[in-house]
């Protein structure tokens, strides 16, 4: 490194990004545009901080790949932050194995770890998984060995192993006690409260309570029928029908579970699977067929018994049947949920997770936004969408060394 | 021109609380080490840190003899190495871009990094007197005996290189192990090379091949 360079990854270092900027705000060589996106990213100019980061790797070239791959780590860290995840993570995993494969261990772990959480916020759990696995934490610093403890947690919550979640969650603790950085301990905070808040709700036998992860986990574990929406999955036991995509079957199966063990009216299936009112026989002759079908998903677990008014749920078992619902169900719950991280989040990022269409969540947005849940920011592409309730967009940027070590 | 293995002798540091060594020289008895904040004399025999100045050390550093001579942003400053005022300051030849610098016949060269080259400038005025290119990034610069030696670091791959100081043609070139970059280079004068270690924080002494020449 040259003099001013080392003056100005001084300044960046003491939390000092305006004197790292006076020093090479007039220089365009490498270094330079490098340490400038780097400051930019410290100064939350995001755009204008990716800008310089794409010069400088540009700047690099393929005569300093090593250098060029810092530089696309660092526009990925920032890109991930700013919820900018509508670019594939092609670029990212490229620069990880070049990093990998030039002996730069540090920062191809970090960008493991950046990509792992990529994919774990567009809901590839087992990319993510793979990723948490392979990625050699020793050769992390402290604050990304945290985020990498968090991706675990996260995977881990997902997946409903509370055992897991405990694991990672104790492990991101004492690591960012550590390394007492505010920023990281909030984090770890706000990680901790979400695995100690409800989980989901369990109706069952006409009861309607919350529970903690450990309870779901213990529940799917356990041989009752399960109908759960909160995976738009039927199971018991070792038997699992999913059933996403078929809206009017999962309706009829949950007013079924919630009835259990009583019966559930023709009426009463036809309102919450069709909406419809009143009932006539085109009506009926759907009913039937619709029971049908879901008589025929269920077959290995359960049967759907005629009665003189309706249907009633028989289980194979004894060991009866519940309904695992959202803690919280109101219209949008998956998508408030996201936003309840206190990102900010572009609506195709938003759609991208969700896996829905963009005009679906771009509608979904404008509703809560009338209702005052949501509000936006920027215009264009650059709009960004935030919980109301969320003050300000906290972001927790690690972003790999940039100089050379030896 | 002779290529072979650097072999170090001995490991110096790690200085704590600093972000890496940014330069290095040597009075005689003392090896003085730039860590961007301060300039710290070390003995070379126990390793200890003797005393430290508080002054800014961004790059190269070079002794005539009498003053040390600290690469600070754009400038150079010479320094009282007893009391750490600053005596003079004169413009860097690269503008802030200089990395190595070193003190010989009256002049001072200071290495120019990513523009790879080594300028010899007039220590009074800062006036540059000429100019040698190299095909490397520059990282520190020494003369020994009449030989003109510089380090480079470029890629994560480093060595010292004795060049032609009329044509730059290199002669000799002692190569770095593997994650071992140079980040200021001093002689003593004699047997040995002592090498800046960038963010290792470290110094390593490296044995100077005595059949040179």
């Amino acid at each position: 490194m040259d003099s001013l360079i080392t003056a100005a990854s001084q300044a960046l270092t003491a939390g000092d990004p305006l004197g790292a900027l006076k020093r090479v705000a007039l220089r365009e060589d490498a270094p330079a545009l490098a340490l400038r996106g780097i400051a930019m990213a410290q100064l939350e100019d995001f755009p204008r901080a990716r800008d310089l980061l794409r010069r400088a790797a540009k700047a690099f070239g393929t005569g300093e790949p090593v250098a060029r791959a810092r530089c696309a780590v660092a526009e990925a860290e920032i890109a991930l932050v700013s919820r900018d995840l509508v670019r594939t993570s092609g670029a990212l995993e490229t620069a990880r194995l070049t990093l990998a494969s030039l002996g730069d261990e540090m920062n191809a772990a970090h960008a493991g770890y950046l990509l792992a959480r990529w994919h774990l916020l567009t809901g590839k759990l087992d990319d993510a998984a793979a990723l948490v696995a392979e990625t050699d934490r020793t050769a992390l610093p402290p604050a990304s060995r945290v985020g990498l403890a968090l991706v675990a947690a996260g995977i881990a919550m997902r997946r409903v192993r509370a055992a897991d979640v405990r694991d990672a969650l104790g492990q991101a603790r004492r690591t960012a006690n550590s390394a007492g950085i505010p920023a990281l301990l909030a984090e770890v905070g706000h990680a901790e409260q979400a695995f100690a808040a409800p989980a989901a709700r369990i109706i069952t036998g006409g009861t309607n309570r919350l529970a903690g992860l450990e309870e779901v986990e213990a529940l799917i574990a356990s041989d009752m029928l399960l109908v759960d929406t909160c995976r738009d999955a039927i199971r018991s036991g070792r038997h699992k029908v999913r059933l996403a995509g078929r809206p009017v079957l999962f309706a009829l199966a949950r007013a079924l579970a919630e009835a259990w063990p009583d019966e559930v009216t023709r009426e009463q299936l036809l309102a919450c699977a069709f909406g419809a009112k009143h009932a006539d026989e085109s009506h009926r002759a759907r009913l039937r067929v619709e029971i049908g079908r879901l008589r025929r998903k269920l077959s290995a677990m359960a049967n759907l018994k005629a009665t003189k008014a309706g249907f009633v749920l028989e289980t194979h078992t004894h060991s009866g049947v519940a309904v695992l619902a959202p803690p919280a169900e109101e219209r949008h719950g998956t998508l408030l949920a996201l936003l309840a991280d206190g990102e900010a989040w572009s609506s195709s990022a938003l759609a991208l997770a969700l896996g829905v269409s963009a005009r679906t969540t771009q509608r979904a947005l404008e509703e809560l936004s009338s209702e005052g849940k949501v509000e936006s920011f920027g215009r264009g592409r650059a709009c960004r969408w935030v919980a109301r309730t969320i003050p300000g967009f906290p972001t927790c940027l690690l972003l790999p060394a940039l100089s050379p070590r030896g | 021109m002779k290529r072979s293995k650097a072999e170090i002798t001995r490991e110096y540091g790690p200085f704590p609380g600093t972000d890496g060594v940014a330069g290095v020289s040597f009075d005689g008895a003392r090896i003085w080490v730039a860590t961007g904040n301060k300039l710290n004399a070390v003995d070379p025999e126990s390793g200890e840190t003797l005393r430290s100045i508080e002054v800014a050390a961004h790059a190269g550093t070079a002794f005539d003899g009498k003053h040390l001579f600290q690469i600070a942003e754009a400038v150079i400053h010479k320094i009282d190495p007893e009391t750490g005022a600053i005596l003079a300051t004169i413009p860097a030849p690269a503008k802030g871009g200089d990395s190595g610098m070193a003190w010989a016949e009256g002049s001072l060269w200071v290495g120019e990094h990513r523009g790879a080259k080594i300028h010899q400038i007039d220590p009074e005025t800062g006036a540059i007197l000429r100019t040698i290119a190299s095909d490397r990034f520059v990282t520190g610069v020494t003369w020994v005996e009449g030989e003109l030696w510089h380090g480079t670091w470029q890629e994560d791959k480093s060595d010292l290189r004795r060049i032609d100081p009329s044509t730059g043609e290199v002669l000799e070139c002692l190569e770095m192990p593997d994650g071992k970059g140079v980040s200021g280079l001093e002689s003593d004068g004699g047997e040995r090379f002592f090498c800046g270690g960038g963010t290792s924080q470290t110094v390593r002494a490296i044995r100077r091949p005595r059949d040179s020449g």
